[in-house]
């Protein structure tokens, strides 16, 4: 009973500082959009940009208040669960990133469901048989596979399946897609380039720390005792592991959602990262908030997870 | 580079020695390489990076252009060896910058813990959550573009990330009884960081640098879409390798080479780094 | 790829066969002239080959056309007077219409207007053609042309073309299908000026844009800013057409990605791609690429007002230095012709083709710079994306400038804010000037004393005054010298060094037939969508 009543306050506690980190960062983005050069109405206007067509515009736009204030009921509105309009084209903001941030998702949970079985199962293997040439093979392609820039990968698949052998469409419209197939041909080209990216790092420090503390005092106890190799990392090596491992796999996710600019170019597929950048590009205040809100709480959800896995995993850090 | 089988087998788990020598080496060997030619690259590139030699584009090998022509005319050899400067220079910087300051933070927050570590957690944690397309264009709008700012804006997305990972090692190991120990033997927090807790995350912080500088070396391309990447007529590796992407599909030499250099730095640091004599990583045992 | 052409081959040259061969030249008489022209006959016939293609063939109805531009963002807007990305263009042409448009060989031709007259040039009549509806089925009439000129005076719309818009003072509607026009000066440019793609027709009172309710050829179905727009027949059509049934258009940023999308068949149409992206259509049987000169072009502006460019001989010194050959050759790829120094291209009727481009010459640079007393120091150059090519540019300046003991330094800057806060101020800077259709908008924009775009800082009384003569002169011989002169000035006295007009190159399926260059851009001049079909 009063275990439970522990949990229910630190839970409280860990969401009160996820919300004073979102109103530190909802501050710091409008602060950094504020130093950039150009405001929305002279960036839509681009070369067009006289004094006078500027303050009209300004006027139509309702942008005469200052910014400061502007944002303070932007955030007074979100409080209430309203996001706002888009300065640019007067879209409710909840439906421009609504679509988008879905298909976002969409492509980041394909990758997760393969990337992270793929990637525990490598880095494990590797580190149990650790300098065999199971684990350097591993170690080498993963390092080269990364080396390789996101858009020369992006790139050559491209003209590998889509110019060449013309088996996969060169662009990704998911959304698009008719047939069980056609979904799976337009992920195809993504989802490789993205696990390519993102595995490699999940394999390399699964196998790190899972070697880290196959080498404490304690696993080698167990190795002495007699238990298996196997059973030596399964259950006594890995749950200490788990901590850095799933903090490991958090950063890698969260770049997932916000971070995949490149592949969204690439296969025109459409989801926030672009969405992200034509904010910032038009100076629009409320998607650029709206967007850095969502990477945000995707991050701190993610990481706060891992965290939790951490905790749980680890008996001397549970009490 | 495949690994070398000289190495002995039987130790399954070398503890001792210089069992994996061999690949180190010829990590050491070729970083140093590069690091040299950074160095001397301006004597000894055979026409200036910047000139256009040849009215053809993406031009194959040839006896007067070693590693063919980019997509303006020019001599790729020449510009891989000057940007050779660049990418080895901003990335070992601003990997060594990130990670020396995530690992002293993220062990600081793990040995004092309380109000310190959550403060300082929450508000890098809050600094990542800035999306880092925006952090660079304020940085250069503040700031303009240069070398330094280059290495710090790097250093500066890099930095939460390394700290929340040695941070996680640390917070284990600070939970170890051999720390509590030293902490019951009334040890200064200076002393508890420097002597049990960083031997003992050095190994997965060690594989966590590689791993970043290899990110750092590619991100440093996709900066100068922004805009604050090396000036031209320079360009890094990844600069190199972008700007000439599109004679991938024409087989163009000047899109392979960069990509060569590029994978033989990444992964000789790699090579390096794993293979780091044991007793380095492991004096305090 | 079948077509590769000479690289002093203009969309202009494309459109004089095509134009030969529709009158019914035969092969024999085409090769003739295009010998005449100094073009090799084996390059000659797969001209031809391609003119024809463009016209021998008879429209086909029904298809999806599939095609992609190179920019779009949340911005996108069908608001034509908002409209400032190509992708807005297009999407704007297929669903509106303008009084006048221009065809392909540069002459205005009437839309929705049936006739516009003037005695004096500053008093205009249009006459509008009787029995158009919009898509919602409202018929057009004259108070849906004053709406729509009048919206681009009033500040708060945003027009991109406020300032060209301005010397209507008075629109007025006479009856039902009569507009009067009266402008501020007499200008007997009018016609063309309402063939710019902002002059679009919009139904009166229209205030929500989302719909893109026009009379155009298509009606708007599904739009998505930044994502895609996808747009259906008109089945009122008041033109022959359109050929497809319906069409997507949407964009694709990255070069690379836009090219290989034609080749794999994914799109119809990859529009504007890079003059080196053209060897990777070569030997592909499914694409080919259509090549349009319309005047745009990439300048390097250096202000008269500031240090270093307030400096005698500092500016004629740059513009020895620019190897313009360099520029057209390795830059753009043969993708374009090089100029010389002033902004009305080759694409158009009143160029001056005597004034020849400064030649590349290192050593009398030297000496001008010499004369200025800055050689030998570190002059600061800003380019930037945002410019086409304006960093290879200055790379080529920067290269050219160490040889003769310059030190150019070049500031990449980003693209992002370039406009706002580069544009212009910089000492030094790249500008990126879209075609204008007539003399006239360009220098007024452009070169005059109170020109908002004045891009070196040029002031000149006599220019200023040239400017109001030629606008009143309905003789064409006396325009025409008028011009020539204004250009003699510009080249040798403004800041600006305009080292080659870009052409633009789309790369299309062979599928897309109907495609033809068109002085106001590539794409057919953004109006495609209406007169391509799809052969089966």
């Amino acid at each position: 009973m009063l275990r439970s009543l522990t949990t229910w306050v630190l839970v409280g506690q860990r969401l009160g500082i996820a919300l004073i980190t979102l109103v530190i960062v909802s501050f710091a983005v409008f602060f950094a959009t504020e130093m950039l050069p150009g405001d929305v109405a002279e960036i839509l206007l681009g070369q067009a940009a006289t004094p006078e067509a500027v303050a009209g515009l300004r006027e139509a736009m309702g942008l005469n208040e200052p910014a400061f204030s502007r944002f303070l009921g932007w955030l007074g509105g979100l409080a209430t669960g309203d996001m706002g309009r888009s300065y640019v084209n007067d879209i409710e903001v909840v439906d421009l990133l609504g679509r988008r941030l879905g298909n976002s998702l969409r492509l980041a949970a394909v990758v997760t469901m393969i990337c992270v079985p793929f990637a525990l199962t490598c880095g494990i293997a590797a580190a149990m048989w650790q300098g065999s040439l199971l684990d350097r093979a591993v170690s080498i392609l993963t390092i080269s596979v990364i080396s390789v820039p996101e858009f020369m990968v992006a790139t050559l698949a491209v003209l590998i399946f889509a110019v060449w052998l013309g088996w996969l469409p060169a662009l990704s419209y998911g959304a698009d897609a008719t047939s069980f197939v056609a979904l799976i041909k337009a992920y195809a080209m993504p989802v490789i380039t993205l696990t390519c990216v993102v595995s490699a790092q999940m394999i390399r420090m699964t196998r790190a720390a899972v070697i880290e503390t196959i080498n404490t005092p304690y696993v080698e106890m167990a190795l002495l005792k007699g238990a298996s190799r196997r059973r030596m990392v399964l259950r006594h090596a890995l749950p200490n592991a788990l901590g850095p491992i799933a903090n490991a796999v958090a950063l890698s996710l969260s770049y997932l959602v916000g971070g995949v600019i490149i592949v969204e170019t690439v296969f025109n597929y459409p989801g926030v990262a672009k969405l992200m950048v034509d904010a910032v590009a038009t100076r629009d205040l409320p998607l650029i908030q709206s967007c850095a809100m969502v990477f945000c709480v995707s991050y701190l959800s993610l990481i706060t997870l891992a965290d939790v896995i951490a905790t749980l995993s680890n008996p001397r850090l549970r009490q | 580079m495949i690994d070398h089988h000289d190495t002995p087998r039987g130790l399954r788990l070398p503890r001792f020695g210089y069992a994996f020598n061999m690949t180190g080496r010829i990590g050491l060997a070729v970083i140093l390489f590069w690091a040299v030619i950074a160095i001397i690259a301006p004597l000894i590139t055979p026409y200036p990076p910047g000139e256009i030699v040849d009215w053809d584009y993406f031009g194959p090998v040839s006896k007067s252009y070693w590693m063919g022509t980019d997509y303006l005319g020019r001599d790729i050899l020449s510009r891989v060896l000057m940007g050779a400067r660049y990418t080895v220079g901003i990335s070992l910087a601003g990997v060594t910058l990130a990670c020396a300051g995530g690992i002293v933070f993220g062990m600081v927050a793990a040995v004092i813990g309380g109000w310190f570590d959550t403060i300082l957690s929450r508000l890098l944690d809050a600094f990542n959550g800035i999306p880092s397309l925006l952090f660079g264009l304020v940085v250069v709008a503040a700031v303009g573009s240069s070398i330094p700012v280059l290495i710090l804006t790097l250093a500066a997305i890099y930095l939460p990330g390394s700290y929340r990972f040695a941070r996680a090692l640390a917070v284990n190991v600070n939970t170890m009884d051999f720390v509590t120990v030293a902490r019951a033997r009334g040890e200064k927090t200076g002393y508890l960081i420097r002597a049990e807790i960083l031997p003992n995350i050095l190994g997965p912080v060690l594989a966590d640098l590689g791993l970043r500088f290899v990110f750092i070396v590619l991100v440093l391309s996709g900066l100068s879409f922004l805009g604050i990447g090396v000036q031209p007529p320079h360009a890094d590796w990844g600069g190199l390798v972008r700007e000439n992407i599109e004679g991938l599909s024409l087989g163009a030499p000047a899109v392979i080479f960069p990509c060569i250099a590029i994978a033989s730095l990444t992964i000789s640091v790699n090579m390096f780094i794993d293979n780091l004599p044991k007793k380095i990583r492991d004096r305090s045992q | 790829m079948s077509n590769k052409k000479p690289t002093n081959w203009t969309g202009r040259d494309d459109a004089r066969v095509e134009n030969a061969i529709r009158r019914g030249a035969s092969r024999r008489d085409l090769l003739k002239m295009l010998a005449a022209s100094g073009v090799a006959v084996g390059a000659g016939s797969s001209l031809l080959m391609s003119a024809s293609r463009a016209v021998a063939n008879t429209p086909v109805f029904g298809g999806h056309m599939k095609a992609a531009g190179w920019s779009s963002s949340t911005a996108d807007t069908l608001d034509p007077a908002k409209a400032s990305l190509s992708t807005d263009y297009v999407r704007c042409c297929a669903i509106y219409n303008r009084l006048t448009f221009l065809d392909e060989f540069g002459q205005v031709q009437m839309e929705l207007a049936d006739s516009i007259e003037s005695a004096d040039a500053k008093t205009w009549t249009v006459k509008l053609k009787s029995g158009v509806t919009f898509h919602d089925g409202k018929p057009f009439t004259a108070a849906d042309v004053v709406f729509s000129l009048n919206r681009h005076l009033d500040p708060a719309v945003g027009s991109k073309v406020n300032s060209i818009a301005k010397q209507m003072a008075a629109i007025k509607a006479v009856d039902d299908l009569t507009v009067e026009i009266e402008l501020e000066e007499s200008n007997a440019d009018l016609p063309t000026i309402l063939s710019l793609h902002h002059f679009m027709i919009v139904a009166d009172g229209t205030t929500d844009f989302s719909k893109g309710i026009g009379t155009g050829a298509f009606m708007m179905e599904t739009f998505e800013p930044g994502v895609k727009s996808i747009a259906v027949k008109n089945p009122n059509y008041f033109k022959d057409g359109p050929y497809l049934d319906s069409f997507e258009y949407f964009a694709i940023t990255d070069n690379n990605a836009r090219v290989n999308a034609v080749l794999s068949g994914d799109i119809d149409m990859a529009a504007s791609i890079k003059g080196r992206s053209r060897r990777m259509l070569e030997g592909q049987d499914q694409v080919y690429s259509s090549v349009t000169s319309s005047g745009n072009y990439t300048n390097l502006n250096i202000r008269l007002d500031m240090e270093p460019g307030a400096k005698e001989g500092f500016i004629e010194g740059m513009k020895y230095l620019i190897n313009r050959e360099a520029i057209e050759k390795s830059v753009l790829r043969g993708m374009a012709t090089v100029g010389n120094d002033q902004p009305v291209s080759a694409a158009n009727r009143y160029h001056n083709s005597e004034l020849a481009p400064k030649a590349y010459d290192p050593e009398k640079a030297k000496a001008l710079f010499e004369k200025s007393g800055l050689l030998g120091q570190t002059v600061p150059i800003v380019a930037s994306d945002a410019a086409t090519a304006s960093v290879d540019m200055a790379t080529v300046v920067q290269q050219a400038g160490a040889k003769i003991g310059m030190n150019f330094d070049v500031q990449r800057v980003p693209s992002d804010g370039y406009w706002s806060k580069y544009w212009l101020k910089a000492p030094i800077h790249f500008g990126n000037i879209n075609p204008r259709p007539t003399p006239d908008i360009l220098f007024s924009l452009l070169y005059t004393q109170d020109a908002k775009w004045n891009e070196s800082q040029f002031k000149s009384e006599k220019f200023d005054k040239m400017l109001i003569e030629a606008r009143g002169a309905l003789n064409e011989d006396l325009r025409k010298d008028i011009y020539w002169d204004m250009q003699e000035m510009i080249a040798n006295q403004a800041g600006t060094v305009i080292p080659a007009y870009l052409s633009n190159v789309d790369a299309l399926s062979t599928k897309v037939k109907g495609l033809r260059p068109n002085p106001l851009g590539g794409q057919m001049g953004y109006a495609f969508a209406e007169y391509v079909w799809l052969d089966a």
